[in-house]
């Protein structure tokens, strides 16, 4: 049976009062359970989560903000049982390129789980800023799994996930020796006689010093050079690993950015050439500028640039320091809600939102929607990364497909979904009638009812109540009957596509 | 071993035999509720006699022009520099060039091209592209789409201009296609563009029971009626294309004159532009992508990689032109990629970035040739090992604008650029 809490009597007080005065109900609703609107920690966790959760609510306003904050930053520290559970039953997935290529061709499901992971890790990691850093440096040093799949699992690994919050530089050298890379721009082909410039250009351009970083098209061609024999060996069992190749090196002197690079010099050329990008000033505005981007504002505060990069630069590229320099900003604090969710971001803020079981046989949906809605995690073929800014993904059919997806997810509570289980109940507590299910629906999704606005809840009240009353006592059939409905449209609304 | 295209495949599986049953597909899904939803005859505005419809393609990742529509006749100077790619001198046989003008032949994977050469719809510029010398693949898209070679300042692309331009208004939702998840950088702008993946599914899924009360209310919570930013202006957008798409009786689609597309994501987008050309919704400007054309590496020759992206672009566009007969003289299709790829070979095979390239147009107003300057490629003329480009791409395009497009304001199309015409086309 309902049990009336004094907060329900207000709202019915409060109700009471609309009818005659046409005000005051609202307030009542939108003040019910749920983290206050203007609480600095709902913004934290917005932005150093996939999506808050409700233990995540608990854990920031127990720990206090900067803790928070710092627990993430040291993900090391932190376990993750689900995820390791996770990755026990896909023990290939730690293997070498070559012995995932030979599960590929004995299982066919392997060219999901590489997507599937992506997912899955970022809903359920308790290393929530660590996943997200693990998404921001994939789509830096961008490489689609396509014809790479088993060297982009393996860089994965030993790349991007080794380093995320660990030093630029060891990022940086990680990259360029990793198969995945040296085979995707082209560089495990490049020989003395014809230097190939594809990833030459692209480490300047797009890994360290971006485009109006200082160099030039003599620059892309030294760095070319002194890259040559920069190759993979097929070594005895195959695994495909860095390899110098000194017969196909270019030795002659090279000019890189007003350095010499004396001739006659082997792999050191390379190595020298990565060493002054790292350290390089228009690398540390550029990390700093496209790491305030992401964290931050599409319209990216030059001031925080500025002293990001300062932080970057001071600690000769620690990443870590440089994000706790960001997330501790006034310009960050000042941010609220101006990020657009990108199609990954919102399908796992929904998953965080709803916490589903989800089994093996649930890649399918999942990994096709965000297909669907442009976002195929390693699927992007340019090497410049899926683009953060709201304007690439504001457009009709991506917000036709998340109204979609939204909308047809929560049915996975009515069994609609092979492999996916929800107890909706769990997550939207019953209620006595329809302003009580909104508002309970919408603390459980959009954090607080405060977010909604009076029309808002008048919309989401009229779709639950079947008279239009908002305080008609509502049927167990009935708010059964609406509740998946009445999340999806909380989910789809456009309170949700912003964090 | 598997690729997307077979997982591809897997999902339409499970689409067929997972939840249709459950998940309602309304063909009436739009409610009557709202007036402005109406189909407005003023979307209808693109009756044929006033004003071409541009298809616009674009060839992601710089195509090899050089072995797209090959310079036979320069000999040595050719052949010498592509000692294992070239295509060899037209013979008649299968694999070598078809001959077009005795110096210039059409790649054999083009083979479905040289009937609409023959029928005089077929234009090639050669030694087209972006003044700018930019060799990076992102710099040379944007300002080719932008329209503003070398200005990072553009924020809109050329065809939106276009559309804000022009004389005349259209508040079609399909004013502006882009076939993909995402639009296009030419079409971005202040004049509305539309993502279009797929005409048949694009509508909004649900419960049959549910779908009109699920429509009033999200059309509620995004304001659709007064859009106060970006997102709710989306939001109307949303319910204006399914609105329309839902009145399109032929949601099953024959080519006719036994067309047949390529089931390439390029072939399949194309065969939606047709479908929206005849079903007269009101689209003015089409934009197209086909990607795969950064061939580094083993591109081959005849046969192979390169003939493949060629192949699935050549029976595209034929196949768009057989479907299209009776639309052609109002259609202008126009190709561009970022830039050329330069005419040595390099170590793999395969070809590094270069700059001039070959751009083709299609239409019914056009009369089939060589166009632009060509100067060869002898290396006192070749622009950093690549072919120059000595027709600035906009000079094609102003031409579509001004002759069969009917807007003449090239000055706020392209900013800053001077024209000069080609007289690839004939004026309307």
């Amino acid at each position: 049976m309902q049990q009336f809490s004094r907060r329900d009597m207000l709202k019915l007080t409060g109700l009471a009062a609309l009818a005659a005065s046409n005000v005051g109900w609202l307030a009542k609703v939108r003040a019910q359970e749920g983290i206050s609107q203007g609480d600095p920690s709902w913004h934290v966790l917005s932005r150093v989560t996939w999506g808050p959760m409700a233990a995540d609510v608990e854990r920031i306003q127990e720990m206090g903000v900067e803790a928070y904050i710092d627990w993430q930053l040291s993900p090391e520290t932190i376990p993750d049982p689900l995820v390791d559970e996770w990755l026990s039953k896909f023990d290939y997935l730690a293997g070498s390129a070559r012995e995932i290529y030979n599960r590929a061709y004995e299982d066919d499901y392997v060219y999901t789980i590489v997507p599937w992971q992506r997912i899955y890790r970022a809903a359920y990691s308790e290393r929530q800023l660590f996943e997200l850093m693990v998404e921001f440096w994939t789509d830096h040093f961008n490489v689609p799994a396509g014809d790479n799949m088993g060297e982009k699992i393996v860089d994965d690994r030993e790349v991007i996930r080794r380093h995320a919050l660990g030093n630029f530089r060891d990022l940086l050298f990680a990259s360029a020796q990793s198969p995945a890379m040296l085979y995707y721009l082209n560089n495990a082909e490049s020989v003395a006689e014809h230097p190939n410039e594809n990833y030459a250009r692209e480490v300047m351009e797009l890994h360290t010093l971006g485009v109006n970083g200082g160099y030039t098209e003599q620059d892309v061609r030294a760095v070319a050079r002194a890259l040559t024999g920069w190759t993979v060996a097929d070594t005895a069992n195959g695994a495909g690993s860095f390899y110098f190749d000194g017969s196909v090196h270019d030795y002659d002197e090279k000019h890189v950015l007003g350095h010499v690079l004396p001739s006659g010099r082997g792999i050191e050329d390379g190595l020298q050439v990565l060493d002054i990008l790292a350290t390089h000033p228009s690398t540390a505005r550029f990390i700093a500028q496209k790491l305030v981007r992401r964290f931050v504002s599409d319209q990216p505060p030059q001031e925080l640039i500025e002293s990001a990069a300062a932080t970057f630069l001071g600690s000769a590229g620690d990443i870590r320091e440089t994000m706790r320099h960001i997330l501790t900003s006034p310009q960050f604090a000042a941010s609220q809600g101006q990020k657009f969710r990108r199609p990954i971001d919102f399908m796992v803020a929904m998953l965080r939102a709803l916490r589903p079981g989800l089994e093996f046989g649930a890649r399918p949906y999942l990994v096709w929607s965000l297909e669907d809605l442009g976002q195929l995690p390693y699927n992007w073929h340019p090497p410049n990364g899926f683009p953060d800014a709201a304007g690439a993904w504001l457009n009709t059919n991506g917000l036709l497909n998340r109204w979609n997806l939204a909308l047809g997810f929560p049915y996975a509570s009515e069994g609609w979904w092979d492999d996916i289980s929800l107890d909706l109940n769990a997550i939207v507590p019953p209620a006595a009638n329809a302003l009580q299910l909104v508002g309970n629906a919408a603390s459980a999704i959009l954090g607080t009812a405060e977010r909604l606005s009076r029309d808002d809840i008048e919309l989401l009240t009229a779709f639950v109540a079947d008279d239009g009353n908002p305080t008609t006592p509502l049927s167990q059939e009935a708010r059964i009957d609406k509740l998946p409905t009445l999340v999806g449209l909380l989910l789809a609304s456009p309170q949700f596509q912003w964090h | 071993m598997m690729n997307l295209q077979t997982l591809k495949s897997r999902r339409e599986l499970l689409r067929s035999f997972g939840h249709l049953g459950i998940v309602g597909v309304s063909s009436t899904l739009y409610p009557g509720w709202m007036p402005r939803l109406v189909f407005s005859p003023r979307y209808q505005n693109n009756a044929p006699g006033q004003r071409d419809v541009l298809v616009a393609i674009f060839q992601r990742g710089g195509m090899d022009g050089l072995n797209a529509v090959i310079p036979f006749g320069e000999g040595s100077l050719y052949y010498d520099r592509r000692p294992t790619i070239a295509i060899p001198e037209p013979d008649g046989s299968a694999l070598a060039a078809i001959d077009l003008d005795g110096h210039f032949g059409l790649h054999p994977a083009l083979r479905p091209l040289k009937d609409v050469w023959d029928a005089g719809s077929l234009g090639l510029i050669h030694g087209a592209g972006s003044p700018d010398p930019t060799r990076s693949h992102f710099d040379a898209m944007e300002y080719m789409e932008r329209g503003t070679p070398g200005d990072r300042s553009t924020a809109a692309g050329w065809i939106n201009r276009h559309l804000l331009s022009a004389a005349w208004q259209n508040d079609s939702p399909f004013r502006a296609v882009g076939i993909g998840a995402m639009v296009q950088g030419s079409l971005r702008g202040m004049a509305p563009a539309l993502a279009l993946q797929s005409i048949a599914d694009f509508h909004l899924q649900g419960r049959d029971d549910q779908l009109e009360a699920v429509s009033r209310t999200i059309a509620g919570l995004y304001n659709i009626t007064a859009p106060a930013d970006l997102l709710s202006a989306q939001a109307s957008e949303v319910f204006d294309t399914v609105n329309l798409l839902s009145q399109m009786s032929n949601l099953d689609y024959t080519p006719a004159y036994g067309a047949a597309y390529p089931e390439s994501a390029f072939g399949i987008g194309l065969q939606q532009v047709a479908q929206l050309i005849k079903a007269d919704v009101g689209l003015e400007v089409a934009a197209v992508d086909i990607g795969g054309w950064d061939t580094h590496e083993s591109q081959g020759g005849a046969e192979g990689e390169f003939a493949s992206l060629l192949s699935d672009l050549g029976q595209g566009l034929a196949a768009f032109y057989t479907d299209m007969q009776d639309y052609m003289s109002g259609v202008t299709v126009v190709t561009m990629s970022e830039f050329g790829r330069r005419v040595d070979e390099n170590a793999s095979a395969g070809t590094d970035h270069g700059h001039g390239n070959v751009m083709m147009v299609m239409g019914g107003g056009i009369t089939s040739g060589m166009y632009g300057r060509w100067v060869g490629l002898g290396s006192d003329v070749l622009d950093d090992s690549a072919l120059a480009v000595t027709t600035d791409y906009r000079d094609v395009l102003s031409e579509i604008l001004i002759k069969r497009l009917g807007n003449s304001a090239i000055d706020q199309v392209f900013p800053g650029y001077s024209m000069n015409p080609l007289n690839i086309f004939q004026a309307r």
